[in-house]
């Protein structure tokens, strides 16, 4: 019933300071050319579904390890049950999160108050003022951007814990840019700048692209460090 | 003119150049020696039998039979050159053909064929992952291929020989015979007596500085490790510096880390060309048994305080130690030594301040990779060395504890058993195969006491004999304690033993997880079996793969074909190939890190002698409390002995940046000049010096997101 496609028992890098298990539900709506789960954005079908009850008896066998669950994509919110599925984890003992392109905040907004789920991590792609630079890393022709903004609004208004996360690509993003996206999420927000890695990318052409190097994303970093909460470089 | 020259080696042998009219007229024959002295000396058919009569039991009439028949032999061959190996080669021919079999072994030449040194001097040894190629490595090389073939012939028996050499079990350093495998002691010992070598030019006093004592126990570890195979341990690092720390301010103690890890880590002059394999405990709290020991300060004088009186200054030195480690070189790689054992036990978790120091650690094993977790559960202390070897102190230890200069240990030697094998030969079998494991312990335990014997021979010349740094007597004993050394049983290839036995890998069902831990468990029982009969103290111990996986497995291709190609893991068609080291599971198979820890654990407490779970991270970096989360579960639910977390880097040799994972080209600049540094044996290491069985489970290791 659940249209689950790829199940990782533990990761140590998908919730600061838990040990999770990890769930792929497949599609997405976007087309971030930097996307490095092309293959369950493109053709999910070509994934075998992965049965509840196998993931069940993983966590129920190692809840002396396993915090949380956390439940990413493709874009999870695209999936209607998925508070079905946020709750059938929470009701074992575990905590939930879900990584979110912001694009649903209807959904998003249900399960932050049918209380579903614990931290969210929503992507920002680039800055919100700027409509052809969200579609040109997000792939599309038209972005709703309200959809996004919105969510940001829910989450900042919510009593959950949460995140923003950029990408940042250099031939999409430059500082001023994170500056920017700093200064829109603002003083409530805790924003992560991940470092863009030339693999197995969902546009072949951007495995050419140099990342930046950690320092300068780190300078970028320091730049806006007081327009938000909190800043942190990862990879 | 014939020509008779020692070739150095052994003075009596010679090298004999014919004169091109010799046939002329064999009685104005004249052969020339030309001794080690470079001087030359007149032939003279009695230096064979001289040779002899040294070497061997023969009686003289035979010798001088002999001796007569080989020269006839070389004056008869139509030769420019005779060189000493041959004329040895055709003594021992002769001693062939008279039926004197035995005569021949004791008159046996060492020694390395002409192409093997061609091959030695110019290309790369990939046996050991820590040698770097140049003239003092391959010095190194030439030396250990001599040593080794003698002790294939003089240390040990004919069976256990035979026994290495098939591959039944496999013996570790021989290349090192001469030296005992391991060492782990106390800095107390340096601060103490000072630095006072035998046969050194000068004599240290006790130092003053820190510096001086830092400088003084690096020197001290490239003094033991010229007489030990293995690693260099030094217990409780922290806590024996800390009286050498009061009013250190922060920027010289970041200054005295450094010096302890770059000297450390730059030691690769040491010994041909090879780091020292050093490993330092470290402790967060001061342990039980050293809180009431009176500390001894700078010159070597008791300061009139206890251990636990100095742990603020402990506390700064670990901090600022992992401060270096997080930086790493000069290029941000990380330091392969000195390793940082850390000590976790009851008392950290309760210990002030123990919550801030796991999250910096964890930033180092989450960043570098360096942290080892040592998990020292209940009451027992431990001193852990080389890539995973872990000495529990026993009561006498514990006195010992009160002196802790008197705390030297050593593990004598290291051989490990084929397990794969034992279920080849017993052919599905179970008590056939439980026979022979019985068999093969014993056999470990006959080599241990040949071991034990020769570098007894060794200690008892004393001042005088080539270990006389391990002879000498500062504190009214000898350094080397005999009585506390341990003799390793390693094992390899449980998982493909309990495949080739059950059909099931380790990890395929609870049957064969079990059948496996029966074996391990067996091992241990004959193992202390062995302790009461011969009175030698055999901890089981996870064998440092290195080449061994890589041998056994060539060997047991060639001698089971069948039987091997079933379970042997790798590339078959590359020559790539291996055996699952020590009781692990199949690192190709994704088995996530929690069964990983959990699964290996309920082997570590059969393995006393350390036992270590590596958390595998390739190119990810969690955040550091995700890795403090996981080390704190480990040490509660778990019975697992030591973790560590292994992050893979690519350091580029053009443009000199270092990312994480494992690339063909570097991200940056596109070059190919790079080189992959990851750690599949207990080390960091370069992957251009491996040997070929190491690269295939390189490429086997099973990887996902985080493990
Ligand atoms: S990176 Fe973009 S395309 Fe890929 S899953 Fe996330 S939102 Fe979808
Ligand atoms: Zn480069």
């Amino acid at each position: 019933m659940f249209n689950i496609k790829g199940f990782i028992k533990t990761s140590l890098v998908d919730w600061d300071g838990k040990i999770t298990s990890v769930i792929f539900l497949p599609s997405c709506n976007f087309r971030c050319p930097f996307c490095h789960n092309k293959e369950l954005v493109l053709n999910p079908n070509e994934f075998e579904n992965i049965s509840i009850e196998e993931i069940d008896s993983f966590l129920l066998e190692n809840k002396d390890f396993v915090d949380g669950v956390v439940i990413t994509g493709g874009e999870p919110t695209l999936h209607k049950n998925l508070p079905e599925l946020c709750k059938h984890f929470k009701e074992m003992g575990l905590l939930v999160k879900v990584d979110t392109n912001g694009s649903n905040p209807e959904m998003l907004k249900h399960l932050i108050d049918q209380k579903l789920i614990d931290y969210v991590a929503m992507d920002i792609k680039a800055p919100l003022s700027n409509v052809k630079k969200y579609c040109n890393s997000t792939g599309l022709e038209e972005v709703n951007i309200e959809n996004i903004k919105k969510s940001i609004d829910i989450l900042r208004k919510s009593d959950i814990d949460f995140e923003f996360r950029t990408t940042v690509v250099p031939t999409l993003h430059t500082a001023e840019d994170i500056a920017e996206i700093s200064r829109f999420v603002g003083r409530e927000s805790k924003l992560i700048l991940q470092n863009f890695t030339p693999r197995n990318t969902l546009n072949n052409e951007f495995t050419r692209i140099k990342p930046y190097e950690r320092e300068e994303l780190k300078r970028m970093a320091e730049i806006v460090k007081g327009y938000v909460k909190d800043i942190k470089v990862r990879g | 003119m014939i020509k008779m020259r020692d070739d150095g080696f052994r003075p009596k042998q010679v090298l004999i150049e014919r004169e091109a009219d010799l046939q002329k007229d064999a009685t104005d024959l004249s052969l020339f020696v030309r001794t080690s002295d470079e001087e030359i000396k007149k032939w003279n058919r009695n230096k064979i039998t001289e040779a002899l009569l040294r070497e061997t039991d023969i009686s003289e009439d035979a010798a001088k039979i002999i001796a007569r028949e080989v020269e006839k032999l070389i004056f008869s061959l139509n030769i420019e050159n005779v060189t000493a190996p041959l004329i040895r080669e055709l003594t021992n021919a002769k001693l062939i053909e008279y039926g004197l079999e035995h005569i021949r072994r004791q008159h046996t030449r060492l020694g390395v064929p002409l192409y093997d040194a061609r091959e030695i001097i110019i290309n790369h040894n990939k046996e050991n992952a820590n040698v770097p190629h140049g003239p003092e490595a391959t010095n190194l090389t030439l030396a250990e291929r001599i040593k080794k073939e003698f002790a294939l012939i003089e240390v040990f028996s004919q069976d256990v020989a035979d026994a290495h050499m098939r591959g039944d079990i496999h013996l570790h350093d021989l290349g090192m015979i001469d030296r005992p495998y391991c060492s782990g002691q106390n800095i107390e010992y340096v601060k103490k007596f000072g630095l006072n070598l035998p046969n050194a030019i000068s004599i240290a006093r006790p130092a003053k500085h820190p510096e001086v004592l830092i400088e003084q126990i690096i020197k001290f570890s490239a003094a033991l490790q010229g007489t030990f195979a293995g690693a260099i341990g030094w217990d409780a690092f922290n806590i024996f510096l800390a009286p050498y720390l009061v009013g250190v301010d922060d920027t010289r103690m970041k200054q005295l880390a450094q010096i302890l890890i770059y000297e450390f880590a730059q030691q690769a002059v040491a010994r041909g060309g090879q780091s020292i394999f050093s490993d330092i405990n470290l402790y967060w709290e001061c342990p039980k048994h050293f809180e009431d020991v009176p500390a001894i300060g700078p010159g070597g004088k008791l300061t009139g305080n206890t251990y636990s009186d100095y742990m603020d200054e402990a506390h700064r030195f670990l901090q600022a130690l992992f401060e270096v480690y997080y930086e790493g070189d000069a290029l941000g790689r990380p330091f392969f030594f000195p390793k940082p054992n850390v000590h976790i036990t009851e008392k950290f978790f309760t210990t002030e301040g123990h919550e801030d120091f796991l999250y910096l650690i964890s930033k180092v094993a989450s960043e570098k990779g360096n942290t080892y977790y040592v998990f020292d559960r209940g009451d027992t202390a431990k001193i852990s060395e080389c890539c995973r070897l872990a000495f529990q102190l026993r009561e006498s230890d514990l006195e010992d504890a009160k002196q802790p200069w008197k705390m030297r240990y050593s593990a004598m030697q290291n051989v490990t058993v084929n397990l794969p094998r034992i279920a080849y030969e017993a052919k599905g079998d179970d008590t056939r195969l439980f026979e022979i494991l019985r068999e093969r312990v014993e056999l470990v335990a006959k080599a241990h006491l040949q071991k034990k014997a020769f570098i007894s021979k060794l200690l008892n010349l004393g001042k005088n004999g080539p270990l006389a740094l391990l002879a000498m007597e500062l504190d009214g004993e000898p350094y080397y304690r005999m009585r506390r050394a341990t003799f390793l049983l390693g094992m390899l290839g449980l998982n493909e033993m309990v495949q080739a036995h059950t059909g099931e890998e380790l990890h395929e069902s609870n049957d064969a997880f079990f059948f496996g831990l029966k074996v391990i468990s067996t091992m241990k029982k004959l193992a202390d079996e062995m302790e009461e009969k011969y009175g030698i103290h055999m901890p089981l111990e996870q064998t440092p793969a290195e080449s061994t996986a890589y041998r056994l497995a060539m060997l047991d291709m060639k001698h089971y074909p069948l039987r091997a190609t079933a379970v042997v893991k790798g590339d078959k068609n590359r020559g790539e190939i291996y055996y699952t080291n020590s009781t692990y599971m199949n690192i190709s198979v994704p088995i996530s890190s929690i069964e990983r820890v959990k699964k290996d654990g309920k082997f570590h407490p059969l393995i006393e002698a350390g036992a270590l779970t590596h958390v595998w991270l390739g190119e990810h970096k969690p955040a550091p409390e995700s890795i403090a989360n996981f080390v704190e579960k480990t040490f509660k639910n778990t019975q697992n002995a030591q973790i560590a977390f292994s992050p893979e880097f690519t350091s580029c040799l053009d443009c000199g940046k270092v990312v994480r994972g494992l690339n063909e080209n570097c991200i940056y600049c596109g070059s190919d000049n790079i080189e992959g540094i990851t750690r599949v044996t207990g080390f960091f290491s370069k992957i251009n010096s491996w040997n070929k069985g190491k690269i295939g489970e390189l490429k086997d290791r099973y990887r996902d997101r985080a493990i």
